[in-house]
């Protein structure tokens, strides 16, 4: 595990709605706003840079002496969540028998919703350089986060076996103050870094 | 091969250019030499690259030299074939000639000679001198130059062109030049074989013992001068890029540890740009070269090829990384090299690298390298930045230095120089050491004074003043305002006193400990001056005493005594003035002042280049850093304006943490500025801030700030935005709904972000209508002073009426003290995530609807069926108010005409449901109203003023009924209909009419019929009473009063017999009475006539009802008459009577004519019978026993026989009769009217069965008489 590793997600008005100082080292008081001021100039970099790839995963975008900070850019998501919102809400609701109209208007809610996952960004500070392990952190938390929005889903349908994990009133753009997310991304920070 | 370095060196100095031999044959040289030279540079070259494709090389420059020059001529064939690539590249044979025999005997060997070398790219420039008026002289030069041309040009290969010094000669030029490229073209391609050739064979010896790595950079570096020379700039960069690759590969060997070089004097200034820094002879060592000036060297000469190549970017992009990699090689070394030596050449480098980069860039480029450009400058400048704050914090003036996280991040990370030994202090370096000492007291004390609220103990030991003094030697002394207390960020990777005194090698870490812990505690004296016995001059002799020493360690020499923190710095100075050889470099250390100019200097170039390159963070956060050095020379102005700008920045993306940090800067130069709108606007953001962030504390003092400034005189009093503090919302549930008109109460929630209670002096909200553009804004206001506590606060505000719509909240605004605020945003029930929600459009809630006009209240009357005509009956109006409440209401009864309201009497209201009750379970109503619903609280009696009627207000929201008498004065008789009256209604509230319409009757309906006419005249008169009313009346008496005309049998009153009384009717039944009557005598006389047009049916009885239902009792006029008032009720009835018309005493029939039928001609007797029906008792027919007669026929149709008129006598008696018959001769044939029978005498009304006989009779034609008839 890394000895310092701050974890940070900013939102696509870069606001950071999640952080988490993940490493294993004795947290120093001044050590979270260090960091937070790297991750946050970091963003300059990967303005530029996630335009220059399709890959989500950004290795070691910029450096701070020992420090590199890696970022994962959730751009690619959009259309894939879209379709499974679309197909899911298409399911439901002709099993229930409701009309199709209806589920039109559901199905037009949910491109609206999912126009705010663009550009999410994943960031890390660390000291580690387990590539690999990071890349799976990343993937792993993405996962967690999208759960977010599945949740917003379940309340909105009904979806009752959906309502797990996270806070189910989550607006996309707040701040993230799951316990259970937090827990969880601790535990991935654990396994993987 | 090594030997040959410096004169390489020399030679590549020397040339810079390709050089084209002249062989001058003809000694022609001095004649063309300005034409041929005229020519250079060459224009549109086409030359081969490494890789044999075609380039175009626009300017081609080269010198001709003559081939006995000396330059050509002194070369050792060893030096040629090493130095290859300064031969010429190709050779121009000038020749002329005139004569034939000339050519072929001399001339030819002669060249024949010159151009059997191989090696050379040659071609023969003839040059005919003949003038064109010489025909002789120029066929010759002709044939000659042919001659030439057969000899020496072959099919492949034309070497062979002809000047014609006095003709035009247009072509020769081109084809001249092209000839030349051709050669040097051709001679290029070849040594770029041959060198390539060599370098593989070397590259293939490379990992073997006796490789060289100098024989292999001077093949490898020819070949990159010679495309230089041919100004084959790529290819020329390409081999030196593969050179350093290789030296790179070939340096790190293991098991060939050279010197890493450095330790010259200026080689602390970097050379990266200066290719001819050294020689290179002298960064030779062994087979290769120094690692520190020979990656230099090769940078420099990259950096030259790509200014060439105008492409300064790559220069400062490739610059940025060499230095990044350069400075950890540095690191490696670091042991060896001088104190801080890494930090200088990185300072020096970065600002050489700006310098020239800069100087070559013209702009020209695309616009995403233009970015990438600036972007890498402010690398470089931010690089240098870095390192020039840690060679200042050396020295000792970190204390001017900001602990901004920037800073922080940089240097907190940044690792101490590691030379082998820290630079100790100087002998003679006591003075200065102490100078710094006492600064740094003077500091301390005047932090101590500072501070003196927060330390009051008077005993402060030695090792708090110690570490005192250290922070305030690191630390910023400034204490922040508001009296923040946060615990300055680190600008060291590890304490420096620690790791300085570590680096000196006879300490241990025993000592260590020691250094921090065991300084003796002063527990009897006062603080201050034990400090100041410690003072530092003291000390340097202290430490030679023999002291508590729990250490192993020999303290004794004074070298080996860890050094304080001001010595550090001191012995840090001097060892950095040994180091650095460049004096303007050293000048910006030499003082605080120069130092933070040129601190200045690098962190403003830093943010404009940041910022040109959009990288908006970097360059905003270094602007907070010039901000900072602002503020220190009170340039207050300008500080403010750049902390605005990065408080914008960090507060636009939400960053709290970090603008937690530069917030309290701004506000205190705005409050130092006197702007106090900025101020209290700093306040409220730095209020709204997330609550962890600051002490309660210090959020109190913002608060303090926010009201002091609102109570005070503000010279322009400014509004002041708090939406991200005041937050408010509609209350949860469905809006205050409210008519047109009315006013209401509205209660908001409002949440307030202060740390304390605030007072509020007046607070209006802006109601906005949605869906109407033309409706503005509506404010309504509460003017008491309201008093905010943190947290959530419900308030409540009186809306006057509004115009019908839906509203929403729109802006809070208030005053505090004399400053007014808006706020602008909802909460969304909570004030925890007021922030996040601000750039997403909120839905917005309607908080009021205000509807249309519409029935308020709903009236209607509460009784179904018909009330007592001409009593006073009580009258129920449901009042219902729809959704709506009608406190204060008040009723306006207006009756129609026709109806009067009692209104001496008290009106009641009640309940519904109480009503409902009531007629549920009860018979009797009165009982039921006197008992149960009385005593309830939903009863009340009320007095009706001027016709209004104000309504209790427990009858606001529910249904009740209001009961008046009224009574429906109709004088007129019964005559079996039904009337119906009016009541109109007012309500005050909604100005609302409604009419109701209550049914007023008669409690019966009477129909009467004769049953019977008896022979003795006496009439049977059936009275049907038929009961409309749904009450049960009881009758007592009944009596006709006849008209003139007829009287009651037996001379009676008229009364049916009284056992029959009383007569109970229950509703909707019907009962009949009998009444014996007879025809009077007619002739009572007019008056009686007049007065009794009609007989009066008079009915007394009683009724008992509900009023609930319909008719009742009527209510007595005075409430205490109420229960004896048991008079009954009489009901009189018009009933008309008439004397029977027809009374036939004589009846007249026609008897039947005889069965044959009538003929024409033929008599007939027609006869009628005439039957006395009655006596005649009276005179009625003057003439007793006879009867006249009359029979009328018209006489065309008719002859009568007999008398037609005339009288008979006939008995008087009843049943007597007579026959009276006529004997007629029909004259027409067909039907005819027969013959009428009168009787002129008697009135027609006595006469039955009048006419008598049928209308039309037949008559037939009379019978054929034979004696007409004669036979055929």
């Amino acid at each position: 595990m890394a000895s310092t590793a701050c974890f940070i997600i900013v939102s696509r008005n870069d606001i950071p709605i999640y952080e988490a100082e993940v490493g294993s080292a004795v947290k120093k008081e001044d050590a979270a706003h260090q960091h937070q001021f790297i991750l946050h100039a970091a963003l300059d970099i990967v303005q530029d840079l996630a335009w220059t790839t399709s890959a989500m995963f950004l290795k070691a975008v910029d450096r701070f002496n020992d420090l590199v900070v890696s970022v994962y850019v959730t751009a690619g998501h959009i259309l894939h969540i879209f379709k499974l919102f679309y197909t899911l809400t298409f399911l439901l609701f002709s099993q229930r028998g409701q009309s199709h109209k209806s589920t039109y208007k559901r199905s037009s809610f949910f491109v609206s919703l999912t126009a705010h996952i663009i550009h999410t960004r994943l960031m890390l500070l660390h000291d580690s350089r387990n590539d690999d392990g990071i890349k799976s952190f990343f993937q792993e938390v993405h996962e967690l986060y999208i759960k977010v929005y599945y949740c917003i889903l379940s309340t909105v349908l009904h979806l009752d076996a959906y309502l797990i994990l996270l806070n189910p009133l989550y607006l996309p753009g707040s701040r993230i103050t799951s316990s259970h997310f937090d827990t969880k991304v601790r535990a991935l920070a654990r396994k993987y870094l | 091969m090594a030997n040959f370095l410096a004169q390489f060196q020399t030679i590549k100095n020397a040339c810079d250019h390709l050089i084209i031999a002249v062989e001058d044959v003809s000694d022609l040289w001095p004649v063309v030499k300005n034409g041929f030279e005229e020519r250079l540079p060459f224009k549109g070259a086409s030359l081969n690259n490494k890789t044999r494709n075609p380039v175009f090389v626009e300017k081609l420059p080269a010198e001709f030299i003559l081939t006995t020059d000396s330059r050509l001529r002194s070369r050792f064939p060893q030096e040629q074939l090493l130095f290859w690539f300064r031969e010429p590249y190709a050779t121009v044979v000038l020749v002329t000639c005139e004569d034939l025999d000339e050519f072929k005997t001399i001339l030819k060997p002669r060249l024949k000679l010159i151009v059997q070398n191989d090696e050379r790219e040659w071609f023969i420039v003839f040059i005919s001198r003949a003038n064109p008026n010489n025909d002789q002289a120029t066929k010759l030069a002709k044939k000659v130059y042919a001659k030439l041309e057969v000899d020496f040009s072959s099919k492949k290969r034309e070497r062979c062109c002809k000047l014609d010094l006095h003709g035009p000669e247009a072509n020769f030029w081109e084809d001249l030049e092209s000839k030349i490229v051709e050669s040097i073209r051709n001679t290029l391609d070849r040594r770029a074989q041959f060198y390539e050739d060599e370098i593989r064979k070397l590259s293939e010896q490379r990992f073997m013992p006796i490789w060289n790595f100098c024989n292999f950079f001077i093949l490898k570096e020819s070949l990159a001068f010679m495309f230089e020379m041919a100004h084959l700039q790529e290819d020329s960069l390409r081999e030196y890029d593969e050179l350093e690759l290789c030296y790179l590969e070939t340096v790190n060997m293991t098991g060939k540890q050279r010197d890493f070089g450095g330790v010259d004097h200026g080689d602390d200034q970097a050379a990266l740009l200066k290719p001819g820094n050294k020689p290179l002879s002298q960064i030779v060592q062994d087979d290769s070269f120094r690692e520190f000036e020979f990656r230099q060297y090769l940078f420099a000469c990259q950096s030259k090829l790509l200014f060439k190549l105008n492409r300064p970017f790559e220069v400062a992009s490739r610059g940025y990384s060499f230095i990044i990699s350069f400075s950890k090689a540095l690191a490696l070394h670091e042991h060896m090299l001088p104190f801080s030596m890494r930090e200088v050449w990185v300072i020096t480098a970065c600002l050489a690298l700006i310098n020239t980069t800069v100087s070559h860039y013209n702009g020209l480029v695309a616009p995403d390298v233009e970015k990438e450009f600036y972007r890498v400058q402010g690398d470089l400048y931010s690089l240098s930045r870095i390192k020039f704050m840690r060679l200042a914090y050396l020295i000792g003036y970190g204390t001017d230095i900001e602990r901004s996280p920037v800073n922080s991040a940089a240097l907190s990370m940044l690792p101490w120089p590691k030379p082998a030994v820290w630079p100790s202090v100087p002998p003679d370096a006591s003075s200065e050491v102490l100078a710094k000492e006492k600064a740094s007291l003077a500091l301390c004390q005047i932090t101590m004074n500072n501070h003196k609220q927060n330390v009051d103990h008077v005993n402060l030991i030695w090792s708090d003043i110690i570490s005192k003094t250290q922070t305030i030697l690191q630390a910023n002394p400034r204490v922040k305002h508001f009296s923040i207390q946060r615990k300055p960020l680190p600008l060291e990777p590890s304490v420096l006193l620690r790791e300085a005194n570590r680096r000196r090698a006879s300490l241990s870490a025993g000592n260590m400990l020691e250094m921090f812990d065991i300084r003796p505690s002063f527990t009897d004296g006062s603080s201050l001056d034990a400090s100041l016995k410690m003072s530092p001059s003291n000390k340097v002799h202290v430490s030679s005493m023999s002291r508590t020493n729990s250490s192993p360690v020999n303290f004794d020499s004074s070298i080996d005594r860890p050094m304080r923190l001001s010595e550090i710095h001191v012995a840090a100075e001097h060892a950095l003035q040994l180091t650095i050889t460049d004096p303007d470099l050293w000048k910006f250390l030499s003082s605080v002042q120069e130092f933070e100019q040129k601190y200045l200097e690098l962190t403003k170039g830093a943010a404009d280049n940041y910022h040109r390159s959009w990288w908006k963070r970097h360059g905003v956060v270094l602007d907070g850093e010039i901000a900072a050095v602002c503020y220190r020379h009170g340039n207050f102005d300008l500080a403010a304006k750049s902390y605005e700008k990065v408080c914008a920045l960090y507060s636009g993306e939400g960053w709290q943490d970090l603008l937690a940090d530069v917030l309290p800067n701004l506000a205190e130069c705005q409050k130092i500025l006197d702007d106090q709108a900025g101020y209290l606007s700093s306040c409220v953001r730095l209020l709204s801030l997330d609550k962890g962030l600051f002490l309660t504390k210090e959020r109190q003092a913002f608060q303090t700030e926010v009201v002091r400034l609102a109570h005070s005189e503000m010279k322009h009093p400014v509004p002041l935005d708090v939406s991200s503090l005041i937050t408010f919302s509609g209350n949860p549930g469905p809006p205050l709904e409210l008519c047109d008109g009315d006013p209401g109460t509205l209660s908001v929630t409002v949440w307030s972000g202060f740390p304390d209670d605030i007072t509020l002096e007046s607070l209006s909200l802006t109601l906005i209508a949605t869906y109407s553009a033309d409706e503005g804004v509506k404010a309504i206001r509460s003017f008491t002073a309201t008093i905010l506590k943190s947290g959530r606060n419900t308030i409540t505000l009186a809306i006057p009426p509004q115009k019908p719509g839906s509203y929403v909240l729109g802006v809070l605004t208030g005053q505090i003290g004399h400053l007014r605020f808006r706020s602008h945003s909802f909460s969304k029930g909570g004030p925890a995530d007021t922030d996040d929600f601000m750039s997403y459009e909120k839905p917005t809630r309607p908080i009021l609807k205000v509807f249309k006009p519409r029935p308020l209240v709903d009236l209607a009357a509460a009784i179904s069926s018909a009330l007592l005509m001409n009593e006073p009956q009580w009258v129920g109006l449901i009042v219902t108010p729809i959704n709506y409440s009608l406190k204060g209401a008040v009723l306006h009864i207006d009756t129609g005409p026709g109806l009067k309201i009692e209104d001496s009497h008290v009106f009641e209201m009640e309940s519904y449901t109480n009503v409902l009750q009531s007629t549920a379970h009860t018979e009797n109503s009165d009982d039921a109203r006197k008992g149960g619903s009385a005593i309830t609280e939903e009863y009340k009696q009320l007095t009706l003023e001027d016709g209004k009627i104000e309504l209790p207000d427990w009858a606001s929201n529910i249904t009740s009924v209001l009961w008046f008498p009224v009574r429906a004065i109709d004088n007129r008789l019964s005559r079996g209909t039904s009337s119906g009256l009016n009541i109109a209604f007012n309500l005050c509230c909604s100005s609302e009419t409604e009419t109701v319409a209550v049914h007023f009757t008669d409690p019966f309906h009477v129909s009467t019929r004769v049953t019977d006419k008896c022979n003795d005249g006496t009439l049977l008169l059936q009275v049907i009473l038929h009961s409309q009313v749904k009450a049960t009346l009881t009758i007592y008496d009944a009596w006709l009063d006849l008209q003139a005309g007829f009287v009651h049998i037996e001379e009676g009153d008229g009364r049916p017999t009284s056992s029959f009384f009383p007569l109970v009717i229950s509703p909707a039944s019907r009962a009949g009475i009998l009444f014996g009557i007879r025809l009077g005598t007619a002739t009572a006389g007019d008056e009686a006539e007049a007065l009794h047009p009609d007989s009066v049916l008079n009915i007394r009885y009683g009724i008992s009802g509900d009023r609930t239902i319909g008719a009742h009792t009527p209510v007595a006029a005075e409430s205490t008459g109420y229960v004896d008032d048991k008079k009954d009720l009489i009901f009189r009835s018009a009933v008309v009577l008439q004397r029977p018309v027809l009374d036939p005493f004589l009846a007249v029939g026609f008897l039947p004519l005889p069965s044959g039928g009538l003929r024409v001609g033929q008599l007939v007797s027609m006869r009628w019978r005439v039957e006395r029906l009655k006596d005649f008792e009276e005179n009625a027919v003057s003439h007793n026993d006879e009867v006249l007669y009359e029979v009328n026929a018209n006489p065309e149709n008719w002859m009568i026989a007999g008398r037609k008129r005339g009288h008979v006598s006939f008995s008087t008696k009843q049943g007597s009769r007579i026959v009276i018959s006529i004997i007629c001769v029909p004259l027409v044939a067909g039907y005819v009217r027969p013959p009428q029978f009168g009787l002129p005498n008697v009135d027609e009304a006595n006469i039955s069965c009048n006419p008598a006989g049928p209308h039309l009779v037949c008559v037939l034609p009379p019978t054929l008489s034979s004696s007409f008839c004669i036979p055929a």
